[in-house]
C-alpha cells in the first residue's frame, strides 16, 4: 500500500506534529475483490457550474471531469504520472517533440474509437477556446497525429511542465462528435472514461450509468453513480450517518471530528496539493512596499490560522505543497519564515514609514468555510503591528469579477493546487506572461520562473525551483497560509475507494459496495 | 361578482407590471452577471469571450431595451429560456411546481389539523393549563426560526434515532411511501410556523365569537355544547381564519425557499435561488412571476370563498 507508507514517511519526516496529524486513518483498500453492481451516491456541497473539461475552471468542473474523461497521463495518489489514454511516450533530443504512443481500443460512449485525431481536435479546441486552459500549455506550439495510434506535441521551446499539465486539470481528451453534436460540453458529456452521465438535474444530481466498454477491464464496479448536491454539510454529516450516502467529500474540516468515531464509517485523511493562501494586490497603497508585505508575513502566526480554519487538520507548507514531494524545500528553510515576530514586523513596518498602521480590507466569500473562520484570526494577529484588516464579506459572483479585475487589497483565497513546479508557480506569479495573482513585478522572480520552464534536466530544474522558494518567501507575494487535509468518508462498505490529492474523484471508478 | 372579479383582475395586472420592474431592476442591481459565472474565477480575463457572452446574452444591450424584449415575449406567453440549462424556463417550473405544491400542500394541512383544534381547545378551556400550553406553544412555533428547526430536526433524527428522510428524491406516483416519507420533515418544519398562527387566529375568533348573545341562547335551550361550539361559533369564526390562511399559503409559497434548501428537495424555490447566484436573469424573473401569479389567485380564490362560507357577503 505505498500511499499509506508514503504518508507515514512524509510524518515522520517533516515532524509538523500539529493537532492529530499522528492518527492514521483507518483507510481500507480492497484485499478480497471487488464486488460489481450497486448504486453508488456521492454527496458534495457544490454543483458543477458546467461540465465542459475545456471551458469551465472551476473546481466543481475539474472534480467531475475523471468520471466521464481520461486524460493521456495521470497522476496517481502518490503524484506520480503514469499512462493512461498514452502508453508511453519519449522526448526528442532537442526537447521540442514529444512523441506519445495512444493506447489501442478505446472506445468514447458512443462507441467511435479514440485516436490521434481526437487528441488534437482536443488540443487545438483548447487553444483556441480556453483562456485559462491554454496558460498550462503556453509553450506547445502545434499537436500532429504521428499515424492513428501516436500523436506529436511540439513546442516552442522545451517544455519540462508538458506532463505534468496533460495530467492536470486540462488535459481530459475529449471526442470530436461529442462536441459536433452538443454544440459544448457543458450539459453533456462524451469521453471515454468509466461513467456514461444519463441525466443532470441541476442543483439535485447526476446519474452515471456504468461504462460496459471501458477500457480498464473490471472497470468500474457499480453499475450506477449518482453525485447528489447537498449544500449544508451538516446534512451531509447526517446522510453519511444514516446511511442514506456512501460516500462524501467533506469541505469543513471541523466535521472530521463529528464522525471519524462512528463505526458505520471509513474515514480518509491525507495532504492535498492546493493551499490556502492570503492574496495581496502588491500595487496598492502600502502594499506595494516588499518591507510592508514582509511584516505582514511576520506578524500572521500561520499555526493559529489553521488550527481555527481547519480544526487542526492540516499543516503548514512551503510554496511548494507536501504531494509536490521532491519540489519541496526542506522544512528548516521555509519553516524559520514562519515563526511569528511582532516585532521585527513594527520594525519592518517603521522603515516602511508605516509605522502608525493604516487600513485595508481584505474580502471573504461566506460560503467557504475556511475563509470565514481564518480571516478573523489574521484580522487579530494584524492588529499587533497596527493593521485594521476590514473583512468584506462577498458572495462569490461578485469576487470572482473582482478577482478577474484584481480589485482587491486583499483576499483570503484558495487553489487547487498543481503537480508541477512551472505549472504551479508560473501562472500566479509571472508578472508578464502569467496571471500574476498580485499584481506584483519582481524581475528575478520572473526570470527564476521562465529558466524553470525551459530546463529539462531535473537536477537543474530542482535548484531553480529552490531558488524561486526561497525568492518568494523573501519577497511575499501572498502569504502560503496552510494545506488543510483532504478529507472523505464512505460507509465501511464501500471497498477500494482511493483519496487524490487534487480533491479529483479519480477514486470513485475503483469504489465498489459489499453489501455482505 | 362578475364586475368585481374584473377589477381584481385588472388590479393584479397592475401589481404584476410594477413587480416585473422591480424584479428586473433588483436584479441588475446586483454585481457580477451571467458571463462571469460562466467564465469562472480561474480565467484570465478574456475581453473578447466576454463581449461575445454578452452580447449573446443581449447584456450588450441598454436595460430598457432588455426589459421591453422579456416583456415582449411575456407577452406572447413565453416566460423566455434559461441562460444556465438552456431549457425554456416554463419546462423547469413545470418540472419543479408539483415538489412545492405538495410541499405547501401539506404544510397547509398540517397548519389545519393542529391549528384549528389547538384553537378550540384553547378558546373553550381559557386561562386553563392547556390554553397556557397550547399558547407558550404557538409563540414557540412561530418564533423558531425554519432553517434552524430544519437543521436541528435532521441532526437530531439522525444522531439519536439514526435516521434521516431518503436523500435522493422520488416522485409520489413512482413510490408514494419513499416520497411521503421524504417529505414528512420538510411540511413540518414549513407547516408549523402557519400552524401556530392559525391556532391563535382560531383562538382569538372563538372567544369573540363564544361572548356573543347568540351562543348564550343556543346554549340556554339545550343545545349539546359540542353542536355549539362546532356548529354555531366555529363556522361563525372561519372568516378571519380563512383569511389567514390564504395570507399563509402566500408566506408558504415563499418559505419553501428555506425548507427546499435545508432539505434539497427539487422545488421551485431551490430553483429561484440557484437561478439568482448563477444570475440566470430570465429564469429568476420569469419563475418570480410566475409565483406572485400563483399567490394572487389564491388570495383570490380566498376572497371569493368568503362569500360562500358568510351568505351576507356580496361581491
Amino acid at each position: 500500500m505505498p500511499r499509506e507508507l508514503n504518508r507515514r514517511e512524509f510524518l515522520t519526516t517533516t515532524g509538523l506534529a500539529v493537532g492529530a496529524l499522528g492518527v492514521a486513518s483507518r483507510t481500507a483498500h480492497a484485499q478480497t475483490p471487488a464486488k460489481a453492481g450497486g448504486t453508488l451516491i456521492s454527496a458534495q456541497t457544490t454543483e458543477a457550474t458546467g461540465l465542459d473539461p475545456q471551458l469551465v475552471p472551476a473546481l466543481s468542473r475539474s472534480r467531475r471531469s475523471p468520471l466521464t474523461y481520461n486524460q493521456l497521463v495521470r497522476f496517481d495518489p502518490d503524484m506520480t504520472p503514469q499512462p493512461e489514454l498514452a502508453e508511453s511516450w519519449q522526448i526528442s533530443p532537442d526537447g521540442l517533440t514529444w512523441t506519445f504512443k495512444l493506447r489501442q481500443g478505446v472506445k468514447f460512449h458512443d462507441g467511435q474509437e479514440f485516436t490521434s485525431a481526437d487528441v488534437k481536435f482536443t488540443f487545438d479546441r483548447l487553444l483556441e477556446k480556453s483562456q485559462s486552459g491554454k496558460s498550462d500549455f503556453n509553450a506547445v506550439d502545434k499537436v500532429e497525429p504521428a499515424g492513428k495510434h501516436a500523436v506529436k506535441f511540439v513546442t516552442k521551446e522545451p517544455f519540462a511542465a508538458l506532463v505534468a499539465a496533460l495530467g492536470g486539470f486540462w488535459g481530459f481528451i475529449v471526442s470530436e462528435a461529442g462536441v459536433k453534436k452538443y454544440g459544448d460540453l457543458n450539459k453533456n458529456a462524451l469521453g471515454t472514461g468509466p461513467f456514461i452521465l444519463e441525466d443532470w438535474k441541476v442543483e439535485q444530481q447526476m446519474v452515471f450509468k456504468r461504462n460496459p466498454n471501458y477500457w480498464k477491464k473490471g472497470l468500474p464496479h457499480a453499475d450506477e453513480l449518482i453525485v447528489r448536491v447537498i449544500p449544508d454539510e451538516a446534512n451531509i454529516v447526517a446522510a453519511l450517518r444514516t446511511g442514506q450516502i456512501h460516500h462524501a467529500f467533506i469541505e469543513d474540516n471541523k466535521n472530521y471530528n463529528l464522525l471519524k468515531e462512528e463505526k458505520s464509517l471509513t474515514p480518509y485523511r491525507s495532504s492535498r496539493l492546493g493551499y490556502d493562501y492570503l492574496n495581496m494586490s502588491a500595487n496598492r497603497g502600502p502594499l506595494k512596499d516588499v518591507r510592508v508585505r514582509q511584516a505582514i508575513s511576520w506578524a500572521v502566526d500561520r499555526s493559529q490560522v489553521m488550527r481555527v480554519a481547519t480544526a487542526g487538520f492540516g499543516r503548514l507548507t512551503a510554496p511548494a505543497t507536501a504531494p509536490m514531494k521532491q519540489w519541496q524545500l526542506p522544512e528548516e528553510q521555509w519553516m524559520k519564515y514562519y515563526k511569528p515576530d511582532v516585532e521585527k514586523a513594527k520594525k519592518l513596518m517603521a522603515e516602511a514609514g508605516v509605522a502608525n498602521g493604516f487600513t485595508v480590507k481584505c474580502m471573504v466569500i461566506p460560503t467557504f468555510p475556511t475563509m470565514v473562520s481564518g480571516a478573523p484570526v489574521i484580522a487579530q494577529q494584524l492588529k499587533r503591528i497596527g493593521i485594521n484588516m476590514e473583512i468584506e464579506n462577498v458572495e462569490y459572483a461578485i469576487w470572482i469579477k473582482r478577482w478577474q479585475a484584481h480589485d482587491f487589497d486583499m483576499t483570503m483565497n484558495s487553489t487547487p493546487g498543481y503537480a508541477d513546479p512551472d505549472v504551479a508557480f508560473f501562472r500566479a506569479l509571472h508578472s508578464t506572461k502569467g496571471q500574476n495573482w498580485n499584481s506584483w513585478s519582481v524581475p528575478a522572480v520572473d526570470a527564476l520562473l521562465e529558466e524553470g520552464r525551459r530546463t529539462m534536466d531535473p537536477k537543474k530544474r530542482k535548484e531553480i525551483y529552490d531558488r524561486l522558494q526561497i525568492a518568494i518567501l523573501e519577497n511575499v507575494p501572498h502569504l502560503w497560509l496552510y494545506s488543510a487535509d483532504l478529507i472523505d468518508f464512505t460507509q465501511a462498505s464501500v471497498k477500494g475507494f482511493r483519496q487524490h490529492p487534487t480533491a479529483l474523484l479519480y477514486g470513485l471508478e475503483g469504489a465498489s459496495i459489499d453489501k455482505a | 361578482m362578475g364586475r368585481y372579479v374584473v377589477v381584481r383582475l385588472y388590479s393584479m395586472a397592475l401589481t404584476l407590471m410594477g413587480l416585473s420592474v422591480l424584479v428586473f431592476l433588483m436584479l441588475r442591481l446586483v454585481p457580477g452577471t451571467v458571463v462571469e459565472q460562466l467564465i469562472g474565477a480561474d480565467a484570465v480575463v478574456n475581453a473578447a469571450m466576454a463581449a461575445e457572452l454578452k452580447r449573446f446574452f443581449g447584456l450588450d444591450q441598454p436595460w430598457w431595451r432588455q426589459y421591453a424584449s422579456w416583456l415582449g415575449s411575456l407577452a406572447h406567453g413565453d416566460l423566455g429560456t434559461s441562460w444556465r440549462t438552456g431549457k425554456p424556463v416554463i419546462a423547469l417550473i413545470l418540472e419543479r411546481l408539483p415538489v412545492t405544491l405538495e410541499l405547501t400542500a401539506f404544510a397547509v394541512g398540517f397548519a389545519l389539523l393542529l391549528g384549528i383544534p389547538a384553537g378550540i381547545v384553547s378558546a373553550t378551556r381559557r386561562d386553563r393549563v392547556v390554553d397556557n400550553v397550547t399558547r407558550v406553544g404557538t409563540l414557540l412555533g412561530l418564533s423558531v426560526p425554519v432553517f434552524w428547526q430544519g437543521t436541528m430536526l435532521i441532526l437530531f433524527l439522525s444522531i439519536y434515532l439514526r435516521w434521516m428522510p431518503p436523500v435522493v428524491w422520488v416522485d409520489f406516483f413512482a413510490d408514494p411511501r419513499r416520497n411521503l416519507t421524504i417529505m414528512l420533515l420538510p411540511a413540518l418544519c414549513l407547516g408549523t410556523a402557519s400552524a401556530a398562527n392559525v391556532a391563535r387566529t382560531t383562538r382569538a375568533c372563538m372567544l369573540d365569537v363564544l361572548g356573543s348573545e347568540y351562543i348564550r341562547t343556543a346554549a340556554a335551550k339545550g343545545l349539546r355544547p359540542r353542536l355549539v361550539i362546532l356548529k354555531h361559533a366555529l363556522r361563525n369564526a372561519l372568516i378571519p381564519i380563512v383569511t389567514v390562511l390564504g395570507l399563509q399559503i402566500g408566506i408558504l409559497l415563499g418559505g419553501t425557499v428555506v425548507v427546499e434548501e435545508v432539505f434539497t428537495l427539487p422545488g421551485v424555490g431551490r430553483l429561484v435561488l440557484w437561478s439568482i447566484y448563477q444570475r440566470d436573469y430570465p429564469l429568476t424573473q420569469s419563475t418570480i412571476l410566475f409565483v406572485a401569479v400563483m399567490f394572487m389567485t389564491v388570495n383570490l380564490a380566498v376572497d371569493l370563498l368568503y362569500a360562500y362560507l358568510d351568505p351576507r357577503i356580496r361581491y
